[in-house]
């Protein structure tokens, strides 16, 4: 049954395989893989210059092992309790829906599926061990295959643990009281293991808050964690984080024996359960298949709508309203201004007690940058427009709505939350950042200047996510084929590299569509200090806006004549 | 005619799927278009609603052409999918309330209990399209397409995924539409459902029109006379399935 599951699994890799080269035939996605390839040679491969790096691996990688196997270790841990104590169900041993009919409904035994399993996922951990290695680019060959190596021990030693904690779980539920009786070395195990690090972290936690640095403090972190009853509970992940980290050959291969060990002893563990699981899998293969069908919908009922749409007005809004509760029917405008009181609370706060100073302005410098984070990065995340609705095209093109109003009604409900939310940070950075701002600066900014930064950022980030939104819906428009339509994604290199390039060519939009507004806005803003010697730059900011504005209306037209020509064959479902 | 298909083709590369083919609908009229698999019924009814443009030929709804005209011809039809397409996030209501909104429907809440009522789906206005059956969606799909008491009325696979008492309302819904003076076109593989509440049937072919007509007009045709009384034998005869 061994080579039947190998078989499956080694065929199911193939095909997958075969299917992304064949792919290739499509100019999309070799240009993609053109230039996923130069990304990996230029990030990973390309030989730095010594001034910049002393070697090929990450610099200093070495002198960090003890720490970041201390840390590893206590991830490890915190997984494995975790798994124990996450409240509800657990997540049981996963089979995708075709595993559930084919399997499930073979003459195949409880320990045959757990070990076709095991096999299965053996392959995507060595993948992922080997890509984990590659961006953390080890200084040697030695260290990269022992780095690989470890690392898939690792992933095969927590799947193992998670897997047997699933069975426990289960067992604990089918048995009730009786089932406490079944897994009681396993639940004293965690349950000791967890009331001891907490003492040890209690106990320690002085010596923790006085280091002065973050050498001390890991210094002190590593002290607790290898020494006492800490170090004995910790020991076996520190066995195993201690792999990926080995500096020598002889060190990697002191450490297999225990490391296998560990493996073992969790593979006898699974296979002892006496816990049926084939329900609970069944069952989440379809939660999951549906999931995957429609995310979010699942688990989230219905709740109140953003706001109460009217019965006349223009289409826009209605189409506004749908999105913002496909956005998961919590973004409202209410919320929102809910969250508005909080933030000023906040601020008054941390401004007025003794420590403010420091507090402030860290919140300041963090709400900035994600506020320019959500400026930049947001219309991309957030997709609740035509590029999920693209997959409902047949149905949009039944409606007597224009395609421009349909474009304009789109784009607006990614807009306008992300501008919300931009807003409120920038509030939060303004009301906070004096600090921040004096440190910057030669001393205190004047107040004038710092609310007509806090305006000019306001006023442009609408506008400038808007064209990025408009931007990205013209290509899922203009180049169905080039745009992840819908929830599902390509996955590879050539469709990484497909991304980077849509990223280049949106950046480079935006950038041309900023350029008249900054132009004459610039020429404006020269003039106004010149004559007052003041840079109040909201002004030449709102020429921005509006310019940009014009742009995306006048863009809208266009993506809408495109839209209403726009054949559903043209729009395929994504991979 | 409520409906005016003139020459009809629809190509997708090299591939004729409707080849210039014309019929028309009048008020009133419930029309049947049964075809074999790949004969260009769902692109004929693609055609018709604007989600995909003729590649020639004319498209009239109501006395506007779909293409040049879409908007007002739009509002005008319904067009109910063989797989009903409904937002993951919005409840029954909420589907019924954008597409008042859409169609510019006043009394959406007096028509929405209506229409509920009428295909029994009180007490799921707030349920999302995954918490309902397949056949429920399907009904759901058909309340906004029949919201704004559209002149025409198009269906494919109607009676796909609904139950038995399911399948007795939707054919009543359909027959009363038509009574109420609605063109309907009902494209479907059910003979027997076109036979039944179907006053008028076209049979399409490769794309090109083979027969059209009331049953008796087809049972009258010379070359499909022999075929016997039922619509089954004539479709199996007109699209030369049986000799």
């Amino acid at each position: 049954m061994i080579g039947t599951f190998t078989y499956l699994t080694l065929c199911s890799f193939k095909n997958r395989m075969r299917r992304r080269l064949k792919r290739l035939r499509e100019p999309r996605y070799l240009i993609g893989l053109i230039v996923g390839v130069l990304y990996f040679y230029f990030a990973f491969f390309r030989p730095r210059s010594s001034s910049r790096r002393g070697n090929r691996g990450v610099p200093g990688l070495e002198q960090f092992a003890g720490s970041i196997q201390v840390l590893g270790s206590v991830v490890l841990f915190v997984i494995a309790a975790l798994a124990w104590l996450w409240p509800g169900s657990g997540t049981p041993i996963t089979f995708s829906r075709a595993e559930v009919q084919f399997l499930f409904t073979a003459p195949v035994t409880r320990r045959q599926l757990l070990h076709y399993r095991l096999i299965r996922s053996q392959l995507g951990m060595l993948l992922s061990s080997a890509l984990i290695t590659l961006v953390m680019r080890p200084s040697t060959l030695a260290n990269s295959w022992m780095t690989v190596v470890g690392l898939w021990l690792i992933f095969a030693a927590v799947r193992l643990h998670l897997m047997g904690v699933a069975l426990s779980r289960s067992s604990l539920a089918q048995h009730g009281r009786s089932g406490i009786w079944r897994q009681w070395l396993p639940l004293a195990v965690v349950f000791g293991a967890v009331g001891v690090l907490v003492e040890t972290a209690v106990t320690g936690w002085p010596g923790l808050a006085a280091a002065t640095d973050p050498g001390a403090f890991f210094a002190e972190l590593q002290r607790l964690c290898t020494t006492g009853a800490a170090g004995i509970v910790l020991w076996p992940f520190r066995t195993l984080t201690a792999l990926p980290l080995a500096s020598s050959p002889a060190e990697f291969l002191a450490g297999l024996p225990w490391a296998l060990a560990l493996i073992a002893l969790n593979y006898a563990w699974v296979l002892r359960s006496d816990a049926s699981f084939e329900e609970a899998s069944a069952e989440h293969a379809e939660k999951r298949a549906l999931q995957k069908a429609s995310p979010k919908a699942v688990v989230r009922g219905a709740t109140a709508t953003p706001f109460r749409l009217g019965l006349e007005g223009p289409a826009e809004t209605a189409i506004l309203w749908k999105n913002l509760i496909l956005l998961g029917r919590y973004v409202s405008a209410k919320t929102l201004l809910r969250l508005l009181p909080i933030v000023i609370m906040l601020a008054v706060a941390a401004q007025s007690s003794g420590r403010a100073g420091g507090i402030a302005t860290a919140v300041a410098g963090m709400s900035i940058w994600l506020a320019a984070m959500f400026v930049l990065m947001g219309p991309q995340m957030m997709r609740n427009d035509l590029r999920q609705d693209l997959a409902h095209l047949s149905m949009l093109k039944t409606w007597p709505v224009s395609g421009a109003a349909i474009v304009r009604g789109e784009v607006l409900g990614p807009a306008i939350v992300m501008s919300a939310a931009t807003w409120l940070l920038l509030l939060l950075g303004a009301l906070l950042g004096t600090g921040l701002f004096a440190r910057m600066g030669d001393g205190p900014l004047p107040i004038l200047n710092l609310v007509s930064y806090a305006a000019a950022a306001a006023i442009l980030a609408p506008p400038v996510i808007l064209a990025q939104t408009v931007v990205l819906n013209g290509i899922a428009v203009m180049f169905p084929a080039w745009s992840s339509l819908g929830s599902s994604r390509a996955r590879g290199i050539d469709a990484m590299g497909q991304r980077l390039l849509m990223l280049a060519g949106i950046l480079l939009t935006l950038a041309l569509s900023l350029l008249p507004g900054v132009v004459v806005a610039g020429a404006l803003m020269a003039i106004v200090y010149w004559l007052t010697g003041t840079l109040l730059i909201f002004i030449p900011a709102l020429l921005v806006a509006f310019v940009v504005l014009v742009e995306c209306w006048v863009a809208a037209e266009l993506l809408g004549r495109v839209l209403d020509r726009t054949d559903v064959t043209a729009i395929e479902p994504v991979e | 005619m409520v409906i005016d298909v003139q020459h009809l083709t629809k190509t997708y590369g090299s591939f004729r799927a409707v080849d210039d083919f014309s019929f028309g609908i009048g008020a009133g009229e419930v029309v049947g278009l049964i075809g074999p698999n790949g004969a260009g019924k769902t692109s004929t009814l693609r055609c018709l609603v604007g989600i995909q443009a003729p590649t020639a030929g004319t498209i009239t709804i109501g006395g506007h052409n779909i293409v040049s005209s879409a908007i007002s011809a739009k509002a005008q039809l319904a067009f109910m999918a063989d797989e009903p397409q409904l937002f993951d996030y919005l409840t029954v209501m909420e589907h019924l309330r954008l597409t008042a909104r859409l169609y510019k429907v006043l009394d959406v809440e007096a028509r929405a209990k209506r229409l509920l009522d009428e295909l029994e789906l009180t007490g799921k206005e707030q349920a999302l399209p995954l918490e309902l059956s397949r056949g429920m969606k399907q009904k759901v799909a058909i309340a906004c397409g029949l919201l704004h008491d559209p002149a025409v009325l198009l269906f494919d696979e109607p009676l796909t995924g609904l139950d038995p008492l399911g399948i007795r309302r939707m054919k009543e819904t359909i027959v009363a539409r038509g009574k109420a003076g609605a063109a309907v076109m009902v494209s479907s593989h059910l003979l027997h459902l076109v036979e039944e509440i179907c006053t008028r049937v076209i049979i399409i072919d490769h794309g090109k029109k083979i027969a059209d007509g009331t049953l008796d007009q087809l049972k009258a045709q010379p070359e499909l006379a022999a075929s016997g009384s039922s619509l089954e034998q004539i479709f199996l005869t007109a699209t030369a399935r049986e000799p």
